[in-house]
């Protein structure tokens, strides 16, 4: 049995310390996949912390037959990811009307700014500008692809789209982020 | 077959990733080889996606995992080692038990104190329960002369065998000679002429006088005593 699946059996069976081994292992995934898609540092935190409050709510549910503990967890992450993007775009959407009104500092108006984290590399802080300026249909395909190194199966699971859509996703994502990379006057390297 | 620019694209990460066929991938590579648009697409896709690869993961903000923890298995007490083993303690350290315990502590002294047991040289042979009672044994008996001899010389008694010089001597008489120089004394006098068996004995029969009038005041014998002084 793989790791993962093991340690679910443990948390199900009440042993503390294996949900906090769960939880360490898997927490850099779940806010990379969060800030990788939002560029926000501080709404990826809250983020994270939604997605293992619904997996811990959850966790009997998890079938080790239907995929592996990293897609649940993906899958999980992704639609939290969703509900997050429409529930923004709808404050993104009346940006220009309040701009014209003096307002106080909401939670929103934060978390719409880019936050970005002093990321190690050159291309790293490039690749998430860039990243920003995808559709988010293109952006998870590539993020789960090539950030989160998901297999074609894993990712149509998460989707719940057809592999001949992954495919597409992927392959469009990666062109239109070569161009804006180009267009940014990056070399890829 | 020939490809064009918008096939290319169209299988440009199927290229990469080998999922080809040997048709395919020649005709890919016919067309690329005579496009310089495909031929730089296709680079800047493959630098791209082997930068990707590379790539580390964003580490994520200090104490996310301690916020999440606490978020789904709520506040948790972080116990110091102190603590952890102070925890079974409690249950004895309540303050109703405290006189118990004292107690208890008073009575591990005396025992240990008694059985004098020496704990910087403590061996097994010390702890045989036979080893012990002896030891006790001999102790009460060592604390029963010294506190007889304390009494003795308190002056108390002395004043009481003073005193009783002149009353007739009720205990039987000892058997040793003693000189017969039993005068009736004041106090003050020089009691030192008294032999010392004459002494003890008189004060053996003055400390059972004195630890009587000392335990029994109601009795009225050291009424009668203040009575009959001077």
């Amino acid at each position: 049995m793989d790791p993962d699946a093991q340690l679910v059996q443990q948390c199900l069976r009440g042993e503390g310390p294996a949900w906090e081994e769960l939880v360490k292992r898997h927490t850099r995934r779940v806010f990379n996949l969060c800030y990788r898609f939002t560029g926000n540092s501080a709404e990826s935190e809250d983020l994270s912390q939604e997605v293992f409050l619904r997996i811990y709510r959850t966790l009997p549910s998890y079938r080790p037959a239907e995929g592996t503990f990293p897609t649940w967890l993906s899958s999980v992450t992704r639609n939290l990811l969703v509900d997050h993007y429409r529930r923004t775009k709808r404050d993104r959407q009346t940006d220009s009307i309040e701009d014209a009104m003096p307002k106080l500092e909401e939670k929103h108006s934060a978390a719409r700014t880019p936050d970005r984290l002093a990321l190690a590399s050159e291309l790293s802080g490039q690749l998430q500008t860039a990243l920003g300026r995808l559709s988010p249909e293109l952006r998870e395909a590539v993020i789960l692809r090539d950030l989160q190194q998901l297999e074609y199966g894993e990712i149509r699971t998460v989707l719940q789209v057809p592999e001949g859509t992954v495919k597409s996703r992927i392959n469009r994502g990666r062109i239109e982020l070569a161009r804006v990379l180009k267009e940014m006057g990056v070399r890829p390297h | 077959m020939d490809w064009n620019c918008a096939e290319i694209e169209e299988r440009l990460s199927d290229s990469l990733e080998g999922r080809l066929t040997p048709e395919e991938a020649q005709a890919f590579s016919a067309h690329v080889a005579g496009c310089a648009n495909c031929q730089e697409l296709a680079a800047n896709v493959r630098e791209l996606v082997r930068g990707m690869e590379r790539l580390e993961m964003v580490p994520e903000p200090a104490g996310l995992t301690r916020r999440i923890l606490d978020a789904t298995l709520g506040p948790r007490e972080h116990v110091s080692a102190w603590e952890r083993w102070t925890r079974w303690t409690q249950a004895i350290w309540q303050p109703r038990l405290a006189m118990g315990a004292v107690t208890l502590g008073a009575m591990a002294l005396i025992v240990f104190q008694m059985s004098g047991l020496k704990f910087s040289r403590l061996r097994h042979a010390d702890l045989n329960p036979v080893t012990i009672v002896n030891a006790a044994d001999r102790q009460v008996h060592m604390v029963y002369a010294r506190s007889a001899r304390f009494v003795n010389d308190l002056r108390v008694v002395y004043e009481i065998e003073s005193r009783l010089q002149p009353q007739p001597e009720a205990a039987p008489e000892m058997q040793l000679p003693s000189p017969p120089q039993q005068q009736p004394q004041s106090p003050g006098t020089n009691p030192q002429q008294k032999s010392e068996n004459d002494k003890r004995h008189d004060r053996s029969q003055l400390r059972t006088a004195a630890l009587v009038a000392m335990l029994s005041p109601a009795a009225g014998l050291a009424g009668g005593w203040t009575r009959s002084s001077r």
